[in-house]
């Protein structure tokens, strides 16, 4: 995996800072799939088919990378028993806003990944992520009445 | 299920990635040699002429959003804050290649749209995003954060475009 075909930092320590960025995704994701249960629960049946779909793609991308991580003869980091909800999901605005919340979460830790990785096929894999993350989050800002629904920068920090 | 109902980490953004703010924060402001250098110090010739090179992918997205607001006044109005973020990522993109040329002219080129400006165009901002994507996978660092970043923007706003 670590083609280090851009020439960044080869070796032990290139890989070792991908590696945790990985299992910073992976934990990122295992927020993601709990969060999207409870995004698709308060929402109609037309949003929940949306959260259904986001949740199926989050746990495909969680799979995938534990599987990653395993090969590599790592211990996948679990999810937790529940996490901590930012704010009450009580409205279909609520839930879109979590969503919202959800997908920003995941785009961080897949720029971090960018930022770690030390080869072609793990950047690949993070920038397609990327990018069907941040299409579901102009579609779940719209839905919590978020402006502007697009962001130039999606999971860079803010400057 | 309330939120008093569950425990463990908290869902903030802070506690998600707390590592990553401080690894990508020069990168945020504009600066690319972010991780105490280890990484963005080395940049092959190749890496920084593929750079600059989206510099150029950019502008022409920028142009392109000109093009489409001045073919369709209704359009123009429409898409004048995803036009804004094409100039902000084309900003950020030169201050991550400050050796880029500028291929801009003071004056707005003068480009085809064909009948449709809106098709025209989501396959413009489209095809920035196929370009930046695959530039960023033969960058490294903090480049490599800031070209996937900005692909996503541009799908998301292909998306908006629909």
């Amino acid at each position: 995996m670590a083609d280090d075909s851009a020439g960044a930092t080869s070796g032990q320590a290139g890989l070792a800072a991908e590696n945790a960025a990985l299992q910073q995704v992976l934990a990122a994701e295992h927020v993601a799939v709990w969060g999207y249960g409870v995004v698709g629960a308060a929402l109609s049946a037309a949003g929940d088919r949306a959260a259904v779909a986001a949740e199926a793609a989050h746990r495909d991308l969680r799979d995938r990378l534990a599987e990653l991580l395993d090969s590599r003869t790592l211990d996948p980091v679990p999810a937790k028993a529940g996490y901590a909800l930012p704010f009450p999901v009580l409205s279909a605005r609520d839930a879109a806003a979590l969503a919202v919340r959800l997908e920003d979460g995941v785009a961080e830790a897949w720029v971090r990944l960018l930022d770690q990785a030390a080869g072609k096929t793990t950047r690949t894999l993070a920038v397609g992520a990327l990018g069907a993350g941040e299409s579901r989050a102009v579609a779940w800002r719209a839905a919590a009445g978020q402006t502007p629904v697009t962001s130039a920068f999606p999971g860079l920090p803010k400057a | 299920m309330s939120p008093s109902s569950t425990s463990g980490p908290s869902l903030s953004r802070r506690s998600l990635l707390a590592s990553s703010a401080a690894g990508l924060a020069l990168l945020a402001a504009g600066c690319t040699s972010s991780s105490g250098g280890r990484r963005d110090a080395v940049v092959t010739g190749r890496q920084a002429d593929a750079l600059a090179g989206q510099v150029t992918v950019q502008e022409a997205l920028v142009s392109a959003y000109a093009a489409a607001g001045a073919a369709s006044p209704a359009l123009g109005t429409e898409i004048t804050g995803l036009a804004s973020q094409a100039q902000q990522q084309l900003d950020r993109l030169k201050g991550a290649a400050p050796g880029a040329p500028s291929s801009r002219s003071s004056a707005a080129p003068v480009v085809a749209t064909g009948p449709d400006p809106r098709a025209w165009l989501r396959a413009q901002v489209a095809a920035a995003a196929d370009s930046h994507a695959a530039a960023c996978l033969e960058q490294s660092g903090a480049r490599a954060a800031l070209l996937g970043s900005i692909a996503a923007g541009l799908r998301g706003q292909d998306g908006e475009l629909s």
